[in-house]
């Protein structure tokens, strides 16, 4: 009898990834050239689709190479558990992960963390005081990850928020650079992430040109962070330019 | 077509079959189900008021609990549990008690019967709210759910919650030779090519005007509410299953029927 | 005044809409009558479906299933394990089930739990010899796990499909045994490693024998509605699962209770019904794995 689960035997991946890797190359060196063959200032290629989950109020998916998530929204609904009555509304987040998202099979569990953090990306942009005494609920899942999960989670939450119709302010896009030894690189993949010195991601509403949410870990300098600030606010404006058409698609009527 | 079973049983005939009622003090309901020696317990509380999560106001909820005989309940535990609840809810009047949560508990119990009355009652104790079938498997020697879903369905007969029909269960085991052969035991059931869980209804014994109790042109008893197949088999030999598990449940449906109006005087105490 | 002559007269008011959420068993009774679905499909016929091969880059066989709108994603990760002594040289399949809160409003986990043991009962499909490295050291452990990412109704149906699938594009990676007697991958760009003879000389694949195909069915009164969707699941209750594999015979006739009984010609049809879906859905799946190969 096969597929008995009961009593699983220890496993292990047989590919290489916990073995000797290549050093990290040195970052100094300007001819450095970065694995998925981009410019330090280039970011990968997005890709926004919204309406991904036909059972939910609305929802996301995004694309960003290797990086693949699905946001639903629901709600606004019944608050769950027994609260205290709220004059504005609730927003509660959760991320999790595909047991095969990483390169080595994981648990798929939630991602406490970035649950938490994509709650305090988004809440600044959403107009709480529209649903009160009710939640909406935001669910990511990473189908798969290829470096810089969080921002792309980010940016499609709230393009799913704006396809159920939940009111914002503006749209929410979010970005982050890596530093490499002296060089900054916009939009990481895991391998970059990898051997990262610092890395800095910006949540911001580009009309608006306000901040919700600015992480900073790691080693920075203070021109370097102004800097990087500078590279991701630039190509978050950008990033909700293609945000916006991609709503505008999904609201255009079909043309036979 | 003849085949030897190990405890010298013809391919057609049953273990022998026993049932108890009123065993718990403190449950609603209870029953003692035995085949052979596969043994069942089951105890049903309810129906009680609602669980906010069970709230319906228009239904009566039933909620199944198996406790294995030791540890965590597990995937199959789970698919069980499930398909009782299914069972149950199909024969059950839903729209009589709305609102209400009927449980039913079974315990898969060891070979000692007396002492798993005691921790039965311990752990209902903790689930007053609402009614549970408890089923505890005393021991499984074989056509566990089966018996399962007979125990379940003599239990709840016993707290007194309104009911459809009976049901009763039956496991049908097909050789590699094409033969089929009835209530299996444990080590007929792991040598078996495929068995079927099948679940019918009894027999209504209501007068009924000629024609009402046939749904195209056969008898309502013989219409399945359960089937779980394990293994593969060819679909003749499915129905080959169907049409012998059929002939047997009418002598389940006897037993229970029997068992059941043998001990109705006494249960009315019980009926609050 | 009877409730039965107030909705009638409502109904031909109401918005249809209204009509729906007010009265689910009516507006669906009206469409049976007239042997159509709300969605305009006949009542033996299933959804439109959809298999996509290859759906995730990090895992070693995946696959997207779509019927209708439910969506499963299905991939198989390899790893390596000890066998156990009793069968030294098979491998093993460890299959799970997901229902993340992203796929539907009402996520009733341990309801589609019944996928895993069905796909894991009929392994028959797999030879898991195939799946030993070194026998009675190494062998095989594949991880199947499927996730339902839109929740749309007959969701085994799309599970299986996207299980089945996911073998069908399952590479067994190259691998060779290290110094420290662990396997290890090896990639093609070092080819000095290859000292070591490779304990499996080339990617293949894995031999399927007789696939099994699922058909679910809502039986409400005397119809059969072959390939329900959520919404006429969860007003008419009683579901009946056929699966059969692609030789005909019956892998499992799951029905778990259900206020209507399923009689011998409900059963007939069914199966029936499932045969043909079998068809389709081999076509589908033939045609998924010729593109996948072309590219």
């Amino acid at each position: 009898m096969a597929g008995k689960s009961g009593a699983t035997p220890t496993t292990y991946s047989p590919s290489p990834t916990t073995q000797n890797k290549k050093r990290p190359p040195i970052f100094n060196d300007v001819d450095w050239v970065r694995p998925d063959g981009r410019g330090f200032h280039q970011c990968r290629p997005a890709f926004l689709r919204t309406g991904a989950v036909n059972s939910a109020s609305g929802s996301a998916y995004a694309e960003f190479g290797n990086t693949k998530v699905i946001v639903s929204v629901f709600g606004p609904r019944e608050s769950k558990k027994a609260m205290m009555y709220s004059d504005i509304g609730r927003l509660n987040c959760n991320v999790s992960y595909t047991t095969f998202a990483t390169p080595v099979r994981g648990q798929g569990s939630d991602h406490k963390e970035f649950s938490s953090i994509l709650h305090k990306a988004l809440e600044g942009g959403i107009i709480l005081d529209s649903f009160p005494k009710t939640t909406v609920d935001v669910f990511a899942l990473v189908l798969e990850s290829g470096g810089g999960d969080l921002p792309v989670v980010i940016s499609c939450a709230s393009l799913a928020l704006a396809d159920a119709g939940i009111m914002m302010y503006d749209l929410i896009a979010s970005v982050s650079v890596s530093c490499l030894g002296k060089n900054l690189v916009i939009d990481p993949i895991s391998e970059e992430e990898s051997y990262q010195d610092g890395s800095l991601m910006i949540t911001c509403m580009p009309s608006r040109n306000e901040v919700t949410q600015l992480t900073v870990t790691g080693e920075w300098s203070t021109p370097k962070i102004h800097e990087a600030m500078e590279l991701c606010l630039d190509a978050c404006s950008k990033l909700g330019k293609i945000m916006r058409s991609c709503l505008k698609e999904a609201a255009s009527p079909v043309q036979e | 077509m003849e085949i030897d079973r190990a405890d010298g049983r013809t391919p057609n005939q049953l273990r022998p079959l026993a049932c108890s009622r009123g065993i718990l003090n403190r449950a609603h309901g209870s029953a003692n189900w035995s085949q052979g020696e596969t043994k069942v317990l089951a105890a049903v509380y309810g129906p009680k008021a609602g669980t906010k999560k069970n709230e319906n106001p228009e239904k009566a909820c039933i909620e199944v609990i198996w406790k294995p005989k030791t540890g965590q309940i597990g995937k199959p535990e789970k698919e069980y549990e499930m398909i009782l609840k299914r069972t149950l809810q199909s024969i059950c009047l839903l729209s009589v008690n709305p609102n209400t949560t009927t449980s039913v508990i079974v315990q898969e119990p060891g070979y000692i019967p007396p002492p798993q009355a005691l921790s039965c009652n311990t752990f209902f104790a903790g689930c007053q709210l609402s009614s549970y079938a408890l089923l505890q498997v005393v021991n499984d020697d074989g056509a566990l759910l089966p018996c399962a879903i007979n125990a379940a369905c003599a239990a709840l007969v016993d707290a007194g919650i309104p009911l459809k029909n009976l049901a009763v269960a039956i496991c049908c085991c097909l050789t590699d030779s094409g033969c089929v052969i009835l209530d299996p035991n444990k080590l007929e059931e792991q040598k078996m090519k495929a068995f079927v869980y099948l679940v019918f209804p009894n027999s209504i014994l209501s007068v009924l005007p000629e024609g009402s109790s046939q749904v195209g042109g056969e008898p309502v008893e013989y219409g399945i509410i359960t089937s779980v197949t394990h293994g593969v088999m060819s679909v003749d030999d499915y129905l080959h299953c169907l049409q012998r598990g059929r002939a047997a449940s009418a002598k389940l449906s006897d037993f229970l029927r029997r068992n059941l109006q043998s001990h109705s005087p006494g249960d009315l105490s019980k009926a609050g | 005044m009877s409730s039965a002559t107030m909705t009638s007269d409502l109904s031909s008011e109401m918005e249809v809409d209204a009509f729906r959420r007010l009265f689910p068993l009516r507006f669906h009774e009206r469409h049976l009558q007239e042997s159509i679905r709300p969605d305009a499909r006949p009542l033996g016929k299933a959804r439109d479906t959809s298999v996509a091969l290859g759906a995730v880059a990090s895992a070693d066989g995946s696959a997207l299933a779509k019927i209708g709108c439910t969506t499963m994603l299905a991939a198989i990760k390899m790893e390596v394990m000890t066998p156990t002594t009793e069968s030294a040289d098979e491998g093993c399949i460890a299959i799970d089930f997901h229902m993340p809160p992203i796929c539907s409003p009402i996520v009733r986990p341990g309801r589609p739990a019944e996928a895993a043991p069905v796909i894991s009962k009929h392994s028959g499909m797999i030879n898991l010899k195939e799946l030993s490295l070194v026998s009675g050291k190494a062998a095989w452990m594949a991880y199947l796990d499927i996730y339902c990412l839109d929740a749309d109704g007959a969701l085994f149906d799309a599970a299986l499909l996207s299980a089945v699938a996911a073998f069908s594009h399952l590479q067994i990676p190259v691998v060779s045994l290290n110094d420290d007697g662990r396997v290890v991958v090896v990639s093609n760009e070092e080819g000095e490693k290859l000292e070591k003879e490779p304990v499996n000389k080339e990617r293949r694949k894995l031999k399927l024998s007789s696939i099994p195909f699922s058909l679910t069915c809502v039986l409400h009164k005397n119809y059969i509605l072959a390939d329900p969707t959520a919404e006429e699941e969860s007003v008419m209750e009683t579901l009946l699962t056929v699966v059969l594999d692609s030789s005909f015979q019956l892998v499992s006739l799951y029905k778990p209770g259900g206020p209507v009984l399923a009689h011998t010609s409900v059963i007939q049809d069914s199966v029936a019904l499932t045969r043909q879906r079998l068809k389709e859905l081999q076509k589908i799946l033939n045609e998924a794995v010729s593109d996948m190969e072309v590219d």
